[in-house]
């Protein structure tokens, strides 16, 4: 989960008492809109996206007007702005006014988690507002943080001092930046980025503002949600398949979803995070969604998954696949009757639909498990192949694609016309 | 206090060689021991490794956890544990993940011999995991998880930590030469598994997890293999996110730390470059530089060569990059050519496409269709055992209070049974009903005309003994009373356990064979199994009733498995002149099995519960048998009973009707019997009748003193209520002048009467209220608990029964009156709102309504009222409490219900 903007990053801050460029949003007034660049000079106008979007001014969507025409005009062409993201085209809905804020330095600061110091790090350089990619490292500081003392401020003058930051502003910076690490530490933040801070000068004293935030948040860390901040910011990041399975979240048993092609005939359960990366590879366009079932869910759990997947996507589907490696703890019993009740359950209510079920999988209770599913198959006379863990699942997987092509050229025909009746 | 540091490496690692990471030497202690997940994986582990869990902690409470090899103690807390002087160096953790990083501080602050902790709870906070990281880099501990099973020392017969291996971990976990670092736990039993393909068994394996932090890392692995005299290779799993193998891969290259033993990597998850979302391991998520693509580039620069094509396998030294874990063995063979080095064992089997079982619905085209092959060992054993069980399964638990039957929907406040409504079944004939208890689902249209036959034939048996019901009538016995004792002499009695027996046989029978739907035709063995078992030379009894049970049988046209099974009995032994033993009750078995086959193959219910069918229609039809009003001169019972076979065919809710009120239902009356008993159904299992028959099932009765449990658990307050309510109707309709209280225009002033009574119940009230006696008659059937405070209330139950009654045209002046006195009773200002008109006033008008024009007449007497309104009120419940008994006996365990002493309590 992620949020950029200051609409709603502005609230992040503000908790922190960190300094934020004043804004308006979109439903501004265009008295208040005229104000603002009365009293600034100079407005920025940005579209809003939902999720983690960045590089808008590289994108061209960041415009600088000085009058209220060519703000509404910028408000008119950015409203609805698309941004190539990663492999995403996202679209925006609103923009924010903000205020200009003339600045003699523009500073790039952001706190993450490291992989390589295996400790949280803060990444600075006076030499923001521009994509830090393309900084050298004579320009761009990284430094560890210690998870219990924070930001140190001898650090942060350190490595101020390291990039050739013109030594006025290092104090300012060095009064304000810590106040950042109580709103990652506290909040369940696994990066914050704010670029630019410009440096302003108030009442003859430096002051850093923030102009842009990116954050993301830890899905499994509750404390978040203390922010208060609407669901619908983050609603952009989930499609209603998966925040429906999402709401059965808890750390017993894993229920993770990440719908990849509503198009696709393959209905994939897959089994652990091993699984579920290996599998989502080999199905490819075939799987309508990725996901991990395994971290043995208890029935009931398993049971209101697998009534959810069905409702949603059992009449588009070709094949149902359930696959994972030779479980270590995951009762394959509990787990494929939780599959197989909700199976049944669901084409009793909802009338039968022609289906081939693939089977690959190792682990307690196996040969239990599999005859539940065997049963009900055979009861409800849908066609299956059940593979034990001497088979590769990635070969199993393959198997999977080739009847799901037959299945859909002419399996599933010729199955209709045997059981019209 | 400051971060350690241990050479090569930036931060602490307390390990020199994979050979110690775990071994036989390390004492365990288990946090959260009793946790789900642990309770099932800890004694495994215990006895794998030979007893080196020395504690468990279980917040604030003791104990013992029992393992095959003796107790582990449980203590409060870990510095309980300390207290007790047990000494350990390996803490495991398996808290819900808000506790984790807690458990760590208190490991590390009461343990100062701690020299691991592995943590193997999911989602913890990537807060937690890096302060939990903290404070074991301080304490000079090494971490390992979160989100892992844990490790494995394989030549040590060692695992701590989690479930690598699963329940077996001898079947996957093989002394060998490769040591495992696997993202995922599952991958790290199924690498394990799929090694041993190509010879190769295990050094120590380690499931490192995938979460934003790795604690025990691949620099840190890769360095302790190296100083490992029995790895000879390494695998490794990776998935997207994190530069953990960069820096082992450049620190190796930078020669950091020494490194010459091949590795197979395998990577995956390309498809996660574009996704912002983690699924699957919460740190397989990646930014742009450590993408699966960019850690296929850091291997395959390290190895020198292309990704491992199992058609022309290029390997070098250092190894290769394989792109799906099932080429690894292939590769791992590749390498070992390359190295010189000799496999561990002899291969054992392959990974191509061996379908333990399949279907035959459909054909498979040629390329597709792979031939079934046998399991290997023990799974083909398990296999042919469990082919021949059938239906559902269910955990044994403490079923007190709790039922997977019924229950009272807490929203609605509407009872529900197998999911479905009081409302609904009120609409079901009560032989639908009676199947409906067992099977989950309503019986076939082809089957219901078989279930009122084997319900009438019940009805009608045994009739001599029923001397003994007149003998308690005269004793003034509640209708209760008489049927439990008559009930409680049923026992287990040789017809119904002959015919448990004979189902056995049946089910036994298709599944030894494996005998389907599909099956064309019977294999010969079937045959001779049959004439070896069941049939006899000897003559057996014959009978008019058993003649038409083998009829029914012959001529049943329904294509299931266990009618054509029992034709084909019927067919050998006419064919050949022998008798089937005891061929009534296994006729009664056969129609038993085939009406509860299909169920049972859908495992909505257990193969108890089929086996015991016939003892629930045979107990339910004794019950409605011995509650015959008027037995002598009841001339539908007499005719029942007299002729020999009677009515047989009819409908089981016409005959229950006939023999209660001694005239057949009219159509409308039938409706609203069929409504009177399904809307008593059930009330959920905390009611004290379905309590009294689970009480009774978990003293291990058998299930007739099941039912004799439920009877003895009812009485006048049951039916009191409905009594009571028909006793009040009958004072304000006394100087009525009714004939028939279902005819629309009676000509009764209603509202008149209405307000009369009001006023009266008022006055009665206000001089309760007056002499300060706060505990006054309230009217019976107004008012509910939980239907009220609205400015009009409606108990949606009855306002459901009322709708389907107007809309079928039937009326009922007791119930109008009833409607009409709670609007009286706010319009005098005796209640605050309109009261609701509640479900048991349902039950009494109908009641009325139908002994009305007898008692005008004479023919029944208030005594008898008060009968008929309890014994209906136990025919709806005896049905609802069959499906609790099954359920009970299915989950339950002996002595469930009672009552532990912390419960208890003593009254001064």
């Amino acid at each position: 989960m992620q949020l950029s903007g200051l609409k709603y990053g502005s609230k992040l801050l503000e908790l922190v008492e960190f300094p934020v460029a004043e804004f308006l949003t979109g439903a501004a007034t265009h008295d208040e809109i005229q104000n603002l660049i009365n009293k600034y000079g100079k407005i920025v106008v940005k579209p809003s996206f939902s999720g983690g979007v960045g590089k808008k001014g590289k994108a061209g969507l960041i415009k600088i007007v000085d009058n209220l025409t060519d703000a509404l005009l910028a408000k008119e062409k950015l409203y609805f702005a698309t941004i190539q993201y990663g492999s995403k085209t996202v679209k925006a809905n609103g923009v924010t006014f903000e205020a200009f804020i003339p600045a003699e330095l523009e500073v790039y600061f952001s706190i993450a988690d490291s992989t390589i110091y295996r400790k949280p790090i803060f990444t600075i350089s006076p030499y923001g507002g521009v994509d830090i990619e393309s900084l050298g490292p004579d320009k761009i500081k990284v430094n560890d943080i210690d998870p219990f003392i924070g930001l140190k401020s001898f650090d942060l003058t350190n490595q101020l001092n390291d990039t050739g930051c013109p030594e006025e502003f290092i104090s300012p910076l060095v009064q304000h930046l810590p106040k950042l690490w109580e709103l990652y530490d506290n909040y369940g933040l696994t990066t914050i980025e704010i670029n630019p801070i410009r440096m302003a000068r108030i009442n003859n004293k430096l002051v850093p503002i923030a102009c842009d935030i990116k954050a993301s948040f830890d899905n499994d860390s509750p404390a978040w949600k203390r922010l208060m901040l609407p669901n619908a910011i983050f609603q952009a990041d989930t499609t209603p398949f998966e925040s429906e399975i999402n709401q059965l979240r808890t750390y017993q048993g894993q229920s993770d979803v990440l719908e990849m092609n509503s198009n696709g005939t393959i209905l994939p359960f897959m089994f652990g995070g091993g699984a579920t990366s290996a599998a989502t590879e080999t199905l490819g366009a075939s799987a309508i969604f990725a996901s991990d079932f395994g971290g043995n869910p208890p029935y009931e759990k398993m049971y209101e998954i697998s009534s959810i997947v069905f409702k949603h996507w059992l009449p588009k589907a070709n094949v149902l696949v359930l696959i994972g490696g030779k479980a270590n703890n995951t009762d394959i019993y509990v787990t494929f009757k939780g599959v197989f009740d909700a199976l049944r359950d669901t084409m009793v209510r909802d009338g039968k639909k022609p289906l081939y079920v693939i089977i690959g999988r190792g682990g307690p209770n196996l040969v239990k498990g599999m005859f539940y599913a065997k049963d009900i198959l055979d009861t409800l006379k849908l066609p299956y192949r059940i593979f034990g863990f001497d088979t590769s699942m990635i070969k199993v997987l393959e198997y999977a694609k080739k009847i799901d092509t037959w299945w859909g050229e002419t399996g599933k025909a010729e199955y209709i016309k045997k059981y019209k009746k | 206090m400051r971060q350690l540091i241990t050479k090569p490496f930036p931060y602490f690692v307390g390990v020199h060689s994979l050979e110690e990471l775990v071994t036989k030497e390390n004492r365990v202690c288990i946090i959260n021991i009793l946790g789900s997940e642990s309770r099932k994986v800890t004694p495994v582990s215990h006895e794998y490794s030979g007893g080196n869990i020395v504690a468990g902690v279980q917040y604030g409470r003791r104990g013992v956890m029992e393992t095959k090899i003796g107790d582990i103690p449980i203590f409060r807390s870990i510095r309980d544990v300390k207290d007790h002087e047990i000494n350990f160096d390996v803490g495991v953790v398996y808290l819900p993940p808000a506790a984790v990083s807690q458990a760590v501080a208190e490991l590390v602050n009461y343990n100062h011999d701690l020299k691991r902790i592995i943590v193997v709870t999911e989602k913890v906070a990537a807060r937690d995991s890096r302060n939990i990281r903290m404070i074991c880099q301080e304490a000079g501990v090494d971490l390992i998880g979160a989100n892992c099973l844990g490790v494995a020392n394989v030549w040590d017969h060692v695992r701590i930590g989690g479930a690598l291996g699963g329940d077996t971990p001898e079947e996957s976990l093989r002394k060998g030469s490769i040591a495992i670092h696997s993202n995922s736990g599952n991958f790290t039993t199924t690498i394990a598994q799929y090694l041993s393909t190509q010879g190769f068994g295990l050094s120590t394996v380690v499931s490192s997890g995938k979460d934003v932090f790795i604690h025990f890392a691949l620099p840190e692995f890769l360095y302790a293999a190296q100083n490992d005299p029995r790895t000879k290779a390494v695998v490794v799993y990776v998935e997207p996110g994190g530069y953990y193998e960069k820096m082992a891969l450049d620190w190796i290259a930078e020669r950091q730390f020494g490194f010459n033993k091949p590795i197979v990597a395998c990577v995956t998850g390309r498809w996660k470059k574009d996704v912002n979302r983690a699924c699957g391991h919460a740190g397989a998520l990646s930014g742009s530089g450590d993408d699966a693509l960019a850690k296929e580039g850091w291997f395959d620069t390290y190895f020198g060569v292309d990704a491992f094509d199992p058609k022309n396998p290029v390997v070098s030294k250092r190894g290769v990059r394989v792109s799906s874990i099932q080429h690894i063995p292939e590769a791992m063979k590749a390498v070992f050519d390359k190295i010189d080095e000799t496999i561990d064992f002899p291969a054992q089997g392959d990974l191509s496409l061996k379908p333990w079982l399949g279907d035959s619905h459909i054909k498979l085209p040629a390329s597709l269709d792979i031939p079934l092959v046998e399991a290997m060992d023990p799974y083909n054993i398990q296999i042919k055992q469990i082919n021949k069980q059938v239906g559902a399964h269910y955990l044994r638990q403490n079923m007190s209070d709790k039922s997977g039957a019924s229950r009272m929907n807490p929203k609605t406040q509407v009872s529900e049974l197998h999911n479905r409504t009081v409302l609904e079944l009120s609409q079901c004939s009560m032989e639908e009903n009676i199947y409906f208890s067992l099977a989950k689902v309503m019986p076939d249209k082809i089957d219901i005309p078989t279930i009122n036959f084997l319900l009438n034939l019940f009805l009608k048996m045994d009739e001599t003994r029923m001397n003994l019901v007149d003998v308690a009538k005269e004793n003034d016995c509640t209708p209760n009373a008489y049927i439990a004792s008559q009930v409680a002499l049923i026992g287990n009695k040789s017809l119904l356990e002959k015919t448990r027996q004979h189902s056995k046989f049946i089910i036994d029978l298709i599944r030894e064979f494996e005998l389907t739907d599909e099956t064309a035709k019977l294999p010969d063995e079937v045959d001779t199994y049959i004439r070896k078992h069941l049939l006899t030379k000897d003559a057996q009894m014959k009978s008019e009733v058993s003649e038409m049970l083998l009829n029914e049988i012959k001529k049943s046209k329904k294509k299931c498995i266990p009618v054509q099974v029992c034709q084909h009995i019927i067919t050998i032994s006419e064919k050949e002149n022998l008798s089937i033993r005891d061929t009534y009750e296994f006729l009664l078995a056969s129609v038993g099995v085939c009406i509860f086959w299909k169920p049972m193959l859908e495992n909505r219910i257990t193969r108890l519960v089929v086996e015991d069918s016939i003892s629930y229609f045979y107990i339910v039809a004794r019950i409605v048998a011995y509650s015959v009003i008027d037995r002598a001169n009841n001339k539908y019972w007499q005719r029942l009973i007299n002729t020999k076979i009677s009515n047989i065919n009819a409908s089981f809710t016409e005959n229950a009707f006939k023999i209660l009120f001694n005239r057949p239902p009219t159509e409308t009356e039938l409706f609203e019997f069929k409504a009177l008993i399904g809307l008593t159904l059930t009330n959920g299992p905390g009611t004290i009748s379905a309590k009294g028959a689970k009480e009774s099932v978990s003293a291990r009765n058998n299930i007739s003193m099941a039912f004799v449990g439920f009877l003895t658990n009812t009485g006048l307050a049951h039916g009191g209520n409905g009594f009571e309510a028909v006793h009040y109707l009958l004072e304000k309709f006394q100087n009525v002048n009714l004939t028939d209280p279902g005819e629309k225009n009676h000509k009764v002033d209603l509202k008149t009467l209405s307000i009369d009574a009001a006023r009266l119940y008022g006055k009665y009230k206000h001089i309760e209220k007056e002499t300060g006696e706060l505990n006054y008659k309230k009217i019976p059937c107004v008012n509910h608990p939980v239907f009220k405070g609205n400015d009009i209330n409606i108990d949606p139950r009855e306002n459901y029964v009322r709708m389907q009654f107007e809309e079928k045209g039937i009326y009922n002046i007791f119930l109008d009156f009833y409607h009409n006195l709670v609007q009286e009773l706010f319009n005098e200002g005796i209640t605050k709102n309109v009261f609701c008109v509640n479900v048991d006033a349902v039950l009494a008008v109908i009641i009325l309504k139908f002994v009305w024009k007898d008692l005008q007449d004479g023919k029944i007497t208030t005594k008898q009222i008060q009968d008929i309104v309890f014994t209906l009120f136990l025919f709806g419940r005896a049905i609802g409490v069959s499906a609790e008994i099954a359920d009970h006996r299915d989950r339950g365990t002996d002595m469930d219900c009672r009552t532990p002493e912390s419960k208890l309590a003593f009254v001064l």
